[in-house]
């Protein structure tokens, strides 16, 4: 078994099996995983600072089984950022915070690919700072539906005077964002206006959208998932990998981008993979750096 | 009379097997206290109650679910897990040996007597060789269809059993992130005079539960039904940080 | 839960659970003598990596504990109980907190030092529940010198305070730069052992031999990660089987939100629709 000890900051860092093939089918190993999201880092470390981060590892690779935790390991070294999370009921729990290089590189090599965060800061997990529309394909549907859907969001949301962004869920979806940072809007309130509009949506575009959660309604339609604007819930972090079969990563997409791939009609453009997410968002900078900072009241509420 | 013992095993190493009966070693008693509506006095019940519909879930209606992935669970029955060994065993395998001191206090769970079951040669054989050697044996069982991991340590001629936590549920002190501080010389001297002066031999029998008679003093003047008078609890005044010198000195004249 | 610990559950058991926001289970003042250090009582003990939640078996609902009314079978919210001694049938004397504190006034809010001692002395018998003690703001520099005395002199502090309705006799040592508090029980809580030690027998010098022999071979250090795993690639192998039969379940979206929303909202909504049909 490699090992190998590294020092960023500071804080050294045992890495270990670097070696060891993640998406076999594709040949991509732990070593390209930490040199993608090193690479990344400057992009993604806003977007994951001081959130409460739920680790899906895959030790075994992304065929293998994953193992979800929400809590941060108690193996972990000294200096990773923690939180603790109380909610009501429950258990109280120790979280890790993704707030610099050495962690996400840590969190990396705990071969947790995928980092999922709440829309809502440690600090104030009741209060999220971005409500979102999950458009997730039912089956018979694909992600050129969730694009049209996407398109319409885009443009009843802009009526409503709110700005919104798109990113690839990195699977068959599309996450379209719109900024709040506001101290006072709360997931009720997101959760409320987000359920409406999908509910006009739906009433608008019935052959094309569903509201509802259960399988039956979400046959050969875009099911726009709005629950995730819960604070129990957390989504795919924008430049965060998946593990599929390939190293596709959820990135950004600029709505002009989208239009002219709904027109190509070829779903298999919209996995983007590593390698591209890396060159586009150098080339582009972070397209959803106003998702965190632009302030944005919901009307009407 | 020694109490009933609560299970039999045998402790296993190598070609080395000694038979044991494990006793509890502690006994703890308390008043106790019923939580009551604060209308009627009506004794409450503890329940788990279904977060959707708000209603109360009966023990056959609940489920032990491990968390997969978000709000997906896999429904475990928890016997299935914690049952490894076949249940006709009774072995307390020791897997290996380590320096007294090594197995922190945090990990201590609870603590079993052991007592010989049968011929005590072995045990006391036992007993005095771990004494001597100053190593307990890190060991698993099953019990009850649980599994235990524990250490097995000697307290002069008597053998001892403690369960042991697992590593992740242990908090480490690192993980507290305390920031380091430095600390004058003569500060520390100081403190170390003061704390020697204080220093004594551990005599656990000082120590009465003084409180749970007074609190049985209190039930009783209450159920008299006469007035109690209640007394604010003592605040101390935390020491200033530019005070702290001057506080352990004038600590020290009193006790020197 | 075997994790829980007593002065949690003390807590949760008089309907008054950690509030959000609140970090320690306890805070009030450590001291030895004329020095007082403002401290947070902690858990050194978590539920680990290994977690299960209890849930409905009708739908997969997460459950929660909650206190019930039987009478009017409804759940009873934390302002409205209160804690009764039973005296009789149906009959209780009830006692506030405040009369609670009152019994020992003292202590209540105080963990006093009373003496040092070496922490080796102490018997493994007497350990009950560990804890840790952090400092509160003020309190940094005073704890850090006790941490670093006692680790230095190699001593414990011995000291008793009050919670809810124990007493706690307990023992305050150095940790890897950490105060760590262990509550201790009482010696009349001890059961005697005179009874189970066997009489002193003679043992060969062979019989000893053979047993060091033994354990000889079978030394090592302390690593408790690897029964952690151990216990974790159990569950894991569980699941694996577990899941290759299919039984994962979900539990049902709680539609909090009821109701259309408010009507300005559904009535600008409609009219944006509009627009955008109109546009396209």
């Amino acid at each position: 078994m490699s090992r190998k000890i590294i020092e960023i900051a500071g804080k050294r860092l045992s890495l270990s099996n670097l070696e060891k093939d993640l998406y076999p089918s594709y040949g991509f190993t732990k070593a390209h995983i930490l040199e993608y999201y090193r690479r990344i880092s400057k992009f993604i470390l806003p977007h994951l600072k001081d959130r409460a981060l739920t680790l899906k590892r895959y030790p075994e690779g992304v065929e293998k089984e994953f193992f979800f935790e929400k809590r941060c390991p108690s193996h972990r070294p000294a200096w990773v950022p923690t939180a603790r999370i109380l909610r009501h009921g429950e258990e109280p729990m120790t979280v890790c915070l993704v707030n610099d290089l050495e962690t996400l590189i840590w969190v990396a090599n705990l071969a947790s690919l995928e980092l999922h965060v709440p829309l809502a800061r440690a600090g104030s997990p009741e209060t999220p700072d971005s409500m979102v529309f999950d458009l997730d394909p039912g089956d018979g549907a694909d992600i050129l539906d969730c694009t049209r859907v996407a398109l319409i969001l885009r443009d009843l949301l802009a009526n409503m005077a709110l700005t919104s962004y798109v990113k690839t869920s990195g699977k068959k979806g599309l996450h379209v964002y719109v900024p709040v940072n506001h101290k006072e809007t709360t997931f009720e309130d997101t959760k409320g206006f987000s359920k409406a509009v999908a509910e006009i949506m739906q009433k608008s575009y019935p052959e094309l959208v569903t509201s509802k959660m259960a399988k039956e309604y979400r046959k050969e339609k875009v099911f726009i998932n709005w629950s995730q604007n819960d604070s129990s819930k957390t989504m795919i972090c924008v430049y965060s990998m998946r593990a599929r079969e390939k190293p596709v990563v959820s990135v950004p997409m600029e709505w002009k981008e989208l239009e002219k791939l709904a027109e190509k009609a070829d779903p298999e453009r919209m996995q983007i993979t590593h390698s591209e997410a890396i060159s586009r968002t150098e080339a582009k900078g972070d397209l959803f750096r106003d998702v965190i900072t632009k302030e944005q009241r919901l009307p009407h509420l | 009379m020694a109490s009933g013992a609560i299970w039999k095993g045998e402790i296993n190493f190598g070609n080395i097997s000694v038979p044991v009966k494990l006793h509890t070693s502690i006994r703890e008693e308390r008043v106790m206290f019923h939580l009551l509506h604060k209308r009627d006095h009506v004794r409450l019940r503890q329940q788990m109650i279904c977060a959707y519909d708000r209603q109360p879930v009966p023990a056959d209606d609940q489920a032990k679910g491990f968390e997969v992935e978000e709000g997906k669970y896999v429904i475990v029955d928890p016997e299935e897990l914690e049952e490894t060994v076949p249940e006709s065993s009774r072995v307390i395998e020791v897997h290996e040996f380590v320096s007294t001191g090594q197995i922190s206090a945090v990990f201590l769970e609870r603590v079993y007597n052991l007592e010989p079951d049968g011929r005590s040669k072995e045990y006391t054989a036992l007993a005095k060789t771990l004494t001597e050697m100053a190593v307990q044996g890190v060991c698993t069982w099953t019990m009850r269809k649980r599994s235990y991991i524990g250490a097995l340590h000697a307290n002069g001629r008597l053998l001892r059993l403690s369960t042991l936590r697992y590593a992740d549920e242990v908090v480490p002190a690192k993980a507290l992130e305390l920031e380091r501080f430095s600390l004058s010389e003569k500060e520390i001297r100081i403190a170390s005079d003061l704390i020697n002066h204080l220093s004594g031999a551990f005599q656990p029998e000082k120590f009465k539960n003084e409180h749970q008679k007074k609190l049985q003093g209190l039930i009783d003047r209450k159920a008299r039904g006469e007035k109690v008078v209640v007394l604010r609890p003592k605040r101390l005044k935390p020491t200033a940080p530019d005070k702290l010198l001057q506080a352990l000195e004038a600590s020290l004249k009193q006790v020197a | 839960m075997r994790t829980r610990d007593p002065i949690s559950e003390s807590k949760r058991a008089s309907g008054k659970e950690e509030e959000p926001g609140s970090h320690g289970i306890w805070s009030g003042t450590i001291s030895f003598s004329l020095v007082a250090i403002p401290v947070q009582l902690v858990k050194a003990v978590d539920t680990g990596r290994v977690s299960f939640r209890m849930l409905h078996n009708k739908d997969y609902s997460p459950l929660q504990r909650r206190m019930l009314c039987p009478e009017e079978d409804t759940i009873v919210p934390p302002e409205e109980i209160i804690r009764g001694y039973q005296i009789g049938p149906e009959k209780y004397v009830v006692v506030t907190d405040e009369e609670l504190e009152s019994v020992s006034p003292e202590r209540s809010r105080t963990i006093e030092i009373i003496e040092f001692i070496d922490i080796k002395e102490v018997d493994s018998v007497y350990y009950d529940h560990p804890y840790y003690l952090v400092p509160s703001k003020g309190g940094e520099r005073a704890y850090h010198l006790l941490v670093e005395v006692m680790r230095r002199t190699n001593k414990a502090g011995l000291a008793k305070f009050v919670l809810g309705e124990r007493e706690y006799l307990v023992a305050v040592k150095s940790v890897e730069g950490a105060l760590s508090l262990v509550t201790l029980h009482y010696s009349e809580e001890i059961l005697p052992t005179e009874d189970i030690i066997p009489e002193e027998v003679k043992i060969e010098a062979d019989e000893k031999r053979r047993i060091k022999e033994g354990i000889n071979k079978m030394r090592a250090d302390f690593d408790p990660e690897k029964y952690a795993d151990l216990r974790r690639n159990k569950i894991l192998a569980l699941l694996k089987k577990k899941s290759r039969e299919k039984v994962l379940v979900e539990a049902p979206e709680i539609e909090e939100v009821e109701g259309k929303g408010p009507a300005d909202l559904i009535a600008a909504l409609e009219e944006s629709m509009r627009k955008v049909k109109k546009s396209r």
